[in-house]
Parts: C-alpha cells; sequence; structure tokens
C-alpha cells in the first residue's frame, strides 16, 4: 500500500527465522524486522507512512481499532485452527507437519497445538466452545462494519495500517478452506466489509498478476 | 639349659621335614591335575550362561601352574565384563563322593555392582567445556547390559543422551551398543570398523540478533537419519604423544536413505605418521579431509558442513574462522583439506624428569589448510552407487574441485608448550604467525591457547 517493492517468500522454517519467533518478518538490507508494528515503525523511520494524515484523536481511534482486531480476530484463527479438534486433526496438523519427515512431523505438530492451547487457556479462551468464539467474530465484524459505513476505507480516502490488517484477516478467513464454512459465512453477511476486501484485493493485488 | 620338655627333639624337626619338602615342591610342579569344578559365588542377578564363556577355559587347565595361570585370565575376563567389584578366586582340592585323587576346584568369588549409580564430571572438549551429569544402570538385566543417560550442559552446545550397550556373549570385544545410535564395532585382522546408524533432531538457532540472514535461514528444525562407517588403523604407541606408528581412520556416512531430511553422502579421513628423530624429539606429520556430496538437489545444511580454523585443526586462525562466510557468520564448507607438521620435543633442559615434566612438551609446528564449497553444474536427484564416480565428474569435475583448493592456502608456523592431560586430551599455548590469509578470514596471532581432544 506505500507502493515499496515487496517479494514473498514462503519458507517452512519461517516462524525460526523470525527473531521474536513471530511472522510476519521482513528482511532489508542487513536488517531483520518481525511483527507488524515495528514493521510500520520501520518504514516510517525510512520515510514512508501511510498514516501521516490523521490527526492524534484517529490515530488513537485507528490503535483501538486495531486492537480489537489482534484480540478477536486473530485469537478466534488461533483457536478455530489448534482448540478445534475436527480442524486441527483434518486440516492444521497435516498443514503444520508437511515439510518434515516423520517422526518429527508429529511431534512438531503436537507441540504447536499444546502450544496454542496454553496460549488460549492464558488469554481466556479456553473454556469457550465454538459458537462463543462465532458469536465474538460476529460482534467484532459489526463494529468494524459500522466503522466502515459506506466509506473506502476506514479513515478519508486513504488506507491507513487498520486497512491493511483487517484486509489480511478478512481475507484469510475467506480463502482458507475449514472444516466448516461457517466463519466465511459470518463475514459475507456482512456486505460491505466483503466489498471493502473485493475493492483492496483489486487495488493492490490483482493488478500485479495482469 | 633345658627349656620344657615338649617331646620333640629339635634336631629332628630342622633335619626331617627338608627331604620331604623338597619331594613335595616336585610332585606338585608336574603332577597332572584336572580342574573338576569351576563355582561362581556371590551371584545375584547375573545370568550364568553369560559367565561360561569367560571362565570355561579354566577347565583345560593341565597342571597346578597352568590352573593358575588360566584363572588369573579368567578373572580379568571377569573384571572386564563392568559388572563386578571384586572378584576373589580361590583353588582348593576336591572333596566329595566324585573327586578324584588329583580334581581340583576353582571357585571365583564375586561381589556384583550396585544397581544404580551416578557421577557427576566436567569434560573438555574441542576448545568447549562442560558438566556432564550422569545415570547408569550396569547389568540392567542380567547379561552385562548397561543402560546411561547423560544431560551435557556446555559453553556452546546442550545435549541428552541415552545409551545402551550390550556385548555379545562369548565376544567381549564385539559390541551392540545403541546410543541412540545402533552400532556395531568389530575387530577385522588389523583394522577396526565400526558401522552405526544414527539419528538426530537438531534445531539450530541464532544465538544473536545480529546474526548474519544466510545463517538465518538455516533455523528451525531437522532430522539426520544416517548410515556410518568407519574404518581405523591404529599402530601408534601412544594417542596423545605418540613416538612411532601411524593413524588411519576413514569415514563415510550417508543420509537420507532411511529416512529424515537431511540427505547427503560424506567422506572423511585422517591420516597420522610419527617417527622418533635424534634426542627424544619426535616428527609428525598428519593430513585431514573431506568432502560433502549432497544428494537430490538440496543445499547442504549449515550443521553438516566442514569447518577449519582455531587452536585443534589450522593453528593462528579464529575458531572455525576460515572459508565462505556472511557478515562475519562461518558458514563452512563442503570440501576441506588440512595438514601439519609438528616437532616435539622435551621441555628444555627438562625439569621434572621422570614425573610431571613428562607430561609437557614443546612443539614447532606449520599448518596448512583449505575449506571451499563445492559448485555442481547440477545436481542428480538420486544416485546410484555404482554410479558415484559419474556424479562426481558430472558437476565441475574433480580436476576443478582439486584445483579450487589448491588456490589460496592458508597456512601458519609457530612455537608452543602442549600439556597431555590423562590418555585422552591436550592443553597447548601456542605463538602462532598466520600466513596466507584471506579477505572474510578471522586470524588469532599471536598467543593462541587450545583444549581439546582431536588436534592437528
Amino acid at each position: 500500500m506505500c507502493g515499496l517493492p515487496v517479494q514473498v517468500v514462503c519458507r517452512a522454517n519461517a516462524e525460526y527465522m523470525s527473531p521474536s519467533g513471530k511472522i510476519p518478518f521482513i528482511h532489508v538490507g542487513n536488517q531483520v524486522v518481525s511483527e507488524l508494528g515495528p514493521i510500520v515503525q520501520f518504514t516510517k523511520a525510512k520515510g514512508h507512512s501511510l498514516s501521516d494524515g490523521l490527526d492524534d484523536v484517529q490515530r488513537a481511534e485507528m490503535k483501538a481499532y486495531m486492537e480489537l482486531v489482534n484480540n478477536m480476530l486473530l485469537t478466534a484463527e488461533l483457536y478455530i485452527q489448534w482448540c478445534d479438534e475436527a480442524t486441527a486433526a483434518e486440516i492444521s496438523r497435516p498443514r503444520y507437519s508437511s515439510p518434515y519427515p516423520w517422526p518429527l512431523s508429529n511431534i512438531l505438530a503436537y507441540q504447536k497445538q499444546w502450544e496454542v492451547r496454553r496460549k488460549m487457556n492464558a488469554v481466556g479462551w479456553g473454556g469457550k466452545n465454538l459458537e462463543q468464539v462465532y458469536e465474538d467474530v460476529s460482534q467484532c465484524c459489526q463494529a468494524l462494519s459500522q466503522r466502515l459505513g459506506t466509506q473506502p476505507f476506514f479513515f478519508n480516502k486513504q488506507p491507513t495500517e487498520l486497512d491493511a490488517l483487517v484486509f489480511g484477516h478478512l481475507f484469510t478467513i475467506l480463502t482458507t478452506r475449514l472444516t466448516s464454512s461457517e466463519l466465511a459465512e459470518r463475514i459475507k453477511s456482512y456486505s460491505n466489509l466483503l466489498s471493502f476486501c473485493r475493492r483492496i484485493e483489486q487495488t493492490y493485488f490483482e493488478d500485479k498478476s495482469s | 639349659m633345658h627349656g620344657r620338655d615338649l617331646g620333640v627333639n629339635p634336631d629332628d624337626l630342622v633335619e626331617a621335614p627338608e627331604p620331604e619338602q623338597e619331594g613335595k615342591q616336585e610332585i606338585l610342579e608336574n603332577k597332572d591335575v584336572v580342574v573338576q569344578h569351576v563355582n561362581i559365588q556371590g551371584l545375584g542377578r547375573t545370568k550364568e550362561d553369560l559367565l561360561g564363556y569367560e571362565i570355561s577355559d579354566v577347565f583345560h587347565a593341565k597342571n597346578l601352574i597352568d590352573v593358575m595361570k588360566k584363572a588369573h585370565v579368567a578373572r580379568q575376563k571377569l573384571l572386564r565384563l563392568g559388572i563386578f567389584n571384586e572378584v576373589e578366586v580361590l583353588i582348593d582340592t576336591t572333596e566329595g563322593a566324585d573327586a578324584l585323587p588329583n580334581g581340583l576346584d576353582v571357585t571365583f568369588e564375586v561381589t556384583e555392582i550396585k544397581r544404580l549409580t551416578g557421577s557427576y564430571n566436567t569434560m573438555v572438549g574441542n576448545n568447549e567445556g562442560s558438566m556432564v551429569l550422569g545415570l547408569k544402570l550396569p547389568n540392567m538385566l542380567g547379561r552385562a547390559e548397561k543402560l546411561t543417560f547423560q544431560f551435557s550442559y556446555g559453553t556452546k552446545e546442550t545435549s541428552y543422551g541415552l545409551s545402551f550397550f550390550k556385548p555379545q556373549p562369548g565376544h567381549f570385544e564385539r559390541k551392540y551398543v545403541a546410543d541412540p545410535a545402533p552400532q556395531t564395532l568389530f575387530p577385522l585382522g588389523m583394522t577396526s570398523h565400526t558401522l552405526k546408524w544414527e539419528g538426530v533432531w537438531r534445531e539450530l538457532g541464532c544465538l544473536a540478533r545480529s546474526a548474519s540472514f544466510a545463517v538465518r535461514e538455516e533455523s528451525g528444525h531437522s532430522l539426520k537419519s544416517a548410515l556410518s562407517h568407519t574404518v581405523s588403523v591404529d599402530s601408534r604407541n601412544s594417542a596423545i604423544f605418540p613416538s612411532r606408528g601411524a593413524l588411519l581412520r576413514i569415514n563415510q556416512e550417508l543420509a537420507g536413505y532411511t529416512g529424515g531430511d537431511a540427505s547427503f553422502l560424506k567422506e572423511d579421513f585422517e591420516l597420522q605418521l610419527n617417527r622418533r628423530l635424534f634426542w627424544d624429539s619426535v616428527l609428525c606429520a598428519s593430513l585431514w579431509g573431506g568432502v560433502l556430496c549432497p544428494i537430490g538437489g538440496q543445499s547442504s545444511c549449515i550443521a553438516d558442513r566442514f569447518y577449519l580454523g582455531g587452536p585443534t585443526s589450522v593453528r593462528g586462525f579464529g575458531m572455525y574462522s576460515i572459508g565462505p562466510q556472511s557478515e562475519g557468520d562461518y558458514l563452512g564448507g563442503e570440501a576441506y583439506w588440512a595438514g601439519g607438521l609438528h616437532l616435539y620435543t622435551p621441555l628444555p633442559f627438562r625439569p621434572g624428569r621422570g614425573g610431571f615434566g613428562d607430561l609437557f612438551r614443546t612443539h614447532f609446528f606449520l599448518n596448512a589448510g583449505n575449506l571451499c564449497n563445492l559448485n555442481y553444474a547440477f545436481r542428480v536427484p538420486y544416485i546410484l552407487w555404482f554410479d558415484i564416480e559419474s556424479v562426481m565428474c558430472a558437476g565441475e569435475g574433480p580436476r576443478a574441485h582439486l584445483q579450487k583448493l589448491a588456490e589460496c592456502i592458508r597456512w601458519s608456523y609457530g612455537a608452543g608448550i602442549v600439556l597431555r592431560l590423562g590418555n585422552i586430551a591436550r592443553l597447548e599455548l601456542n605463538y602462532c604467525v598466520p600466513m596466507g590469509v584471506q579477505s572474510g578470514d578471522r586470524i588469532c596471532d599471536g598467543v593462541q591457547f587450545g583444549a581439546g581432544i582431536r588436534f592437528l
């Protein structure tokens, strides 16, 4: 969205390559920066920023919405992938263990599952069931949908970091195959979010392939 | 003056027994004996069939001296099994209904080792130190099996090991060890072979945030499942300061055909020749070399490559600091060679001769070596055993590789003092002058200290 040239590389050991253990991370020259917050700060220090046009109140609001997305959507995604036994067994574990040979594949997949479940318990989502999680996601989408309204982007006419983050999560949810498409359906019920995703995809990603 | 009359005439005592005693000595040495029973007392959990092999030889003794010799050998064999604390031998004449006039009974009284022993020690490896905690269960199931668990915490590496050892009954030199790498060792003529399967789960990580990206790319988990074979011929008279003899060790490792995701063929060899010169000094020439061929199109992993440099190989350079590097981190290479020429002399003026001074030597050395990566024009997706030659030639060819290894040789010379630790390790303090330094190598000229087991 900043107009910077970027090359996306997929690696099986990306999680371990990252200095903080979390993806995504960028490799620029000699430096490696991981996670969205530090990446945004890094590009800002180099002079590129999406949120220059916002005043302080709007910036605070943007941060609040980004926290909402991180707390709700991200946690819901992790929950559905690893705490729901059906999804974990059918999709998540096979996918996570595919680059490794047996028996390492089994060990690493189960290790990841235990790690995510511990984290879910720590944030208090361990006791929730799937229905409650879907409800939480719906509520989050409702808040986003209300904020978006009929505008093209969340703030003014320019995309900001919030747009990038929301697009990333919604696009992933809509395009990932899960055992049930309940989650995707709930998001599709908010038509303005759906058209928002389509619009960003067309503007920034499709003209690369054309 | 007469003392009390004991009814014995002292003159009789002195003279009469002598001819009898001489007669007895003759009889004992020449007399044929038959070993009728060999007993082992004090067995708790040890199974008797295991011991049968060690003591069977005693039955073949023909006279008393032979019995004593064979019983001594059997005692050594029993102690060598590592399951007894003490073994005592008792030789006595047979008694009982079926006793022959020249029958003998040999009894071994043994005390078994405790079921569980623990140990705590520190260990010095190649320029690293570690603390090792061990737990050992000797003679677990009664047939001299040994289960050892070891936890090692060191300056560079932390590892856990579980090892199982079972000797083949009757052939103690042939051992079956699972470490967790099952291996068998067997002597074959003058050579000693080791055949081993090894499964290793490796997790590589960056120790510093500033690690170069080339190193960062290698982080993560991998599984190596490899078969390896080592041949070694060692005619040296000592492992640390040999004064004559030679050592040749060739090791090959094939990974990937038994599972795992590391796939390569690795060869390396070690040659050492020693010759005594004038005045107790020894000239030692050694040569190391190795080659790593990745199989199947993937590039080699940083954990499998060779490293060169440091006080244990080419002295005068930093530890593992020769060869391809990226932003200050050394990546290792796929082929290397290293050679050394040493002259060991006793300390000047020989202080402490015959004791502490013998543990030291002064040495003058000349070390050289090179390390590089090999470029194959294309990678072959599989290797047929008889096709290895054509695979090696398919890329740039062995000639081009040899040429690469022959240019830009790093070498160094210097002198120093060496201290022997036990029969395994050495400490060295050297003054080195590195030469032939290429850009990117890290040198350590001047005084360099090294500790380790395997030195060039």
